[in-house]
């Protein structure tokens, strides 16, 4: 037994100590990176994409169910942005209330007889709609499968551009936020196959008329941890994994993919419970057994701004979910680990995702455990464990504060000084006691996965309109 | 097995955890005091910055014309920067005459030399950014420094210089990247230098004939999509040397480059790229066809109904609902045809241009003809093809019936 605890807290402290170093490298790469990327900004001008003949056509796919307060603002703004060559496909996936009379209303649709050739699986069409307000929306009422993933099948099957950028309706895009994600495909277009864009916390900011009049940070501490969160996620993990062109995930709520590519892999899997990532580990899959050299990006200036969860209740439920997803694409890529032929993916990105993301609740929760077991078999030395944890603590603290620094030095979206201190003072309650809910969430969402209970729960949200009114 | 905490223990670890411990709380507060200060720091900075620039566009006319003296602002690097920075946006948006008057007080004040003198000197970003900077003054003695960046070792610089001459936009860019493409081949990514070649050759195409004839395969093939971008009539019987390339790059952009020619000699090439056995050489032919809007194409464009790709039969369907001649024999004809697919195709593109209504107006009001041949195609316009037939293309098409309800 002693053994046991004495292994045990071993495997905790190295476990802490890898992980925050490893946190620590992806900060350096990512604030490298970042500063690249301004830089080549510079260079490229958004108005010269904005004016190029040659920018390729994108179709935006907007998935609605149950959005009736919400939808006619969200299409308004996606009509609205800046991209020389865009068709809006609003795919209403069998909302009970009247998500597709307000958008009739709103944007006079007709029934037409648009072409729908079923490349990939989704719920039966019910129709296909015009708008005669402006041609370049399409709406597609479908029946209800209960997923995202077999909306936006049907969106893709709709398609006609050769990118998609799957957007979710209940989201906010800046203007520009398509000629921001299209640099790294106009640069390359025969290598970059899929680039994600940045997904920030709108709670808190000021909205008016769908769009953001002001940055604001949220009110609740809950919210405005999941903002520390979102910067550390995107600001310094995808950052740094996109460098190393190993980015297994782009966010379903704001990503732009080749349409052929996402089409010859099946589209998204319809039961898959994280499907953004389940795409992007099969996009990988399939390039790399066909040998091709392909990139996958990510470019942290194209900013979807979304609601999060304001509850503690919605934000278990959310993240146990996203647990189960994670789960759910591991498991059947296992195949994948450490094989040379998935290269840096399978020998550096998904062992890293199995160790420090799938197994981290039962490493991190089971140690905490054993610790407070070895306390009272006494066979704990007090003073050097609470010196660990202390600095545990302390490290991962300078993370979180590094990611507000990368935020300080590159896009600076939080301009009160309020905001910014209030956001450097949660970077201190993050990691405790945040992270050790976090991790019995995730432990929660692991246990639902092994009985088979993949049930989704419905989030808490106040909607496009009522944003920032907190 | 000895415990972690028991190994530090030996090695005299309550010091160096403590260290570790003071390290990492001092890493926190320089990070916090590193945010504070630089965020006083910019706040100081664009301040002062906008205070500046206030300054400037208040007196912009006496700077422009020179009133004010150089030396005043060229010696301060900050001064300077904003100067060029709002000289270059004017540029931008500037007429004839402003872009004269601008370009005058940039090769004056020394503004123009020092972008040439920045990009041929400066290393990585700097020169990026002076490379794009000296190609938006589009003063034309900065293409040799802009030329010298294209034969650069870095790609990047060879991207930042490929836009520098694409937005000098004249024919003498072209010649260098046409040159510099000739020697090195396709060193960069196809699509950056399309654009900076359509915005360069987009005054005068001919500059790209001579290298179209003379380029390897992969160039050429970037060359001919050029050539289909800024085709206009200036280009004449040149382009129909093409129609019969081996290209079907080339063929495709002739067939796009004919949409600017005369019908007369245009429709009769158009009608047999129409027929290539290459489905977007097909797909060019007919909309230029449609761009035309020539009755003489029609009953190419009724043949582009029945194409084996989607595209081309959508684009044909476009292109017959556009033509400005009466609709029912085209109507009658695409009926006639007896693909269910081609129809589909129609109806789709007619109720897209909202022309549905004005169909059922002129069947209704037409004279010839008896009344079940009416009744059957106001059926047809409403109800839309009947079953799939055998023959029809393999594609699983669910065509959505708008007469569902």
């Amino acid at each position: 037994m002693i053994h046991f605890l004495e292994a045990s807290n071993q495997v905790l402290f190295y476990y802490y100590l890898l992980s925050n170093l490893a946190y620590l490298v992806m900060l350096i790469i990512a604030l490298r990176t970042s500063a690249a990327h301004l830089r080549h900004l510079e260079s490229v001008p958004l108005q010269w994409i904005k004016g190029s003949p040659l920018a390729p056509p994108i179709t935006l796919i907007a998935p609605a169910h149950n959005e009736e307060k919400s939808i006619c603002v969200a299409v308004r703004n996606l009509l609205d942005l800046d991209y020389p060559q865009l068709e809006v496909i609003v795919v209403n996936d069998g909302s009970d209330d009247s998500t597709l009379q307000m958008m009739q209303q709103e944007f006079r649709l007709r029934l037409v007889r648009a072409v729908y050739v079923a490349q990939v699986t989704s719920a039966p069409v019910r129709g296909l709609y015009r708008s005669d307000v402006d041609a370049r929306l399409l709406v597609v009422d479908k029946e209800p499968a209960g997923s995202k993933a077999d909306a936006v099948n049907a969106g893709l099957n709709a398609a006609t551009s050769p990118y998609v950028c799957v957007v979710d309706a209940d989201s906010v895009l800046e203007r520009d936020a398509l000629l921001r994600i299209m640099v790294p495909v106009l640069a390359d277009p025969e290598r970059v196959v899929s680039v994600g864009g940045i997904v920030r916390v709108l709670n808190g900011s000021e909205i008016e008329g769908g769009r953001m009049r002001r940055v604001r940070l949220p009110r609740k501490s809950i919210e405005v941890i999941q903002v520390v969160e979102y910067l550390r996620a995107f600001l310094i993990g995808r950052e740094a994994w996109g460098r190393g062109n190993m980015l297994t995930i782009i966010s379903g709520a704001f990503g732009i993919f080749r349409t052929d590519l996402v089409l010859a892999v099946g589209g998204y899997r319809s039961h898959a419970i994280g499907e953004d990532f389940d795409l992007v580990t099969r996009l990988h899959r399939h390039l790399m057994e066909k040998g091709a050299d392909y990139r996958i990006e990510f470019v942290p200036d194209p900013v979807c701004w979304t609601e999060v969860p304001s509850d503690l209740r919605s934000l278990g439920r959310q993240r146990a979910r996203w647990h189960k997803g994670l789960l759910d694409v591991l498991w059947p890529n296992k195949d994948m680990l450490f094989r040379p032929r998935y290269g840096r993916i399978g020998c550096l990105a998904l062992p890293y995702l199995w160790l420090f993301e799938l197994l981290a609740p039962v490493i991190e929760l089971g140690g905490i455990a054993t610790i407070v077991l070895a306390a009272c078999l006494g066979v704990l030395n007090g003073a050097l464990c609470l010196q660990f944890l202390l600095f545990g603590y302390a490290f991962a603290t300078v993370i979180s504060i590094g990611s507000v620094l990368q935020e300080e030095l590159t896009y600076k979206r939080y301009n009160d000084w309020q905001d910014v201190a209030r956001l450097v003072s949660y970077c201190f309650l993050e990691h405790f006691p945040y992270r050790q809910l976090h991790m019995m969430w995730r432990l929660q969402g692991f246990w639902q996965y092994l009985r088979g209970d993949m049930e989704w729960k419905p989030m808490k949200r106040q909607g496009l309109q009522s944003a920032g009114t907190d | 097995m000895v415990s972690a905490f028991e190994t530090f223990r030996r090695l005299g670890p309550a010091a160096f955890v403590l260290k570790a411990i003071i390290s990492v709380i001092v890493a926190d507060v320089l990070l916090l005091g590193f945010i504070m200060l630089r965020r006083t720091y910019r706040r100081r900075y664009f301040a002062k910055r906008d205070g500046r620039l206030f300054e400037f566009r208040e007196r912009w006319d006496a700077l422009i014309s020179g009133e004010i003296p150089y030396a005043t602002w060229r010696t301060k690097p900050s001064d300077r920067q904003l100067v060029e920075t709002m000289v270059l946006d004017a540029f931008e948006v500037a007429g004839p005459e402003e872009s004269g008057r601008l370009l005058k007080f940039m090769r004056a004040s020394g503004l123009v030399e020092k972008s040439i003198s920045d990009a041929r000197n400066h290393q990585g970003w700097r020169r990026h950014h002076a490379l794009v900077a000296l190609g938006r003054t589009r003063a034309p003695e900065g293409i040799p420094a802009l030329a010298e960046g294209l034969r650069d070792r870095n790609p990047e610089t060879r991207l930042a210089a490929l836009r520098g001459l694409g937005q000098m936009a004249c024919p003498e860019a072209a010649v260098e990247i046409l040159n510099w493409v000739g020697e090195a081949g396709l060193v960069v990514p196809a699509l950056p230098l399309q654009s900076a070649l359509v915005q360069t050759c987009a005054e005068r195409p001919q500059v790209l004939l001579p290298y179209l004839q003379h380029a390897g395969a992969s160039v050429r093939e970037v060359l001919a999509r050029v050539l289909g971008e800024v085709a206009t009539p200036s280009l004449g019987a040149e382009v129909l040397q093409f129609a019969e390339d081996t290209l079907p790059e080339l063929r495709a952009a002739a067939a796009r480059a004919l949409s600017y020619m005369e019908p007369g000699l245009a429709v009769n090439v158009l009608s047999e790229l129409a027929r290539d056995p290459i489905w977007f050489v097909r797909l060019r032919a007919i909309v230029s066809l449609g761009r035309l809007g020539h009755g003489s194409g029609t009953p190419v464009l009724l043949h582009g109904l029945n194409d084996s790709n989607r595209l081309v039969r959508l684009r044909a369907a476009e292109a017959l609902v556009d033509l400005e001649i009466e609709m029912v024999p085209i109507f009658e004809k695409v009926i006639a045809m007896g693909d269910r697919y081609g129809l589909h195709a129609y109806l789709t593109a007619l109720e897209n241009a909202g022309l549905q209504a004005q169909l059922e107006g002129e069947i209704r009001a037409m004279r010839r003809g008896s009344k079940e041949v009416k009744t059957r195609l106001l059926e047809v316009l409403r109800a839309g093809p009947t079953p799939p037939e055998q023959n029809g293309p393999q594609e699983k098409v669910s065509a959505v019936a708008a007469s569902r309800s």
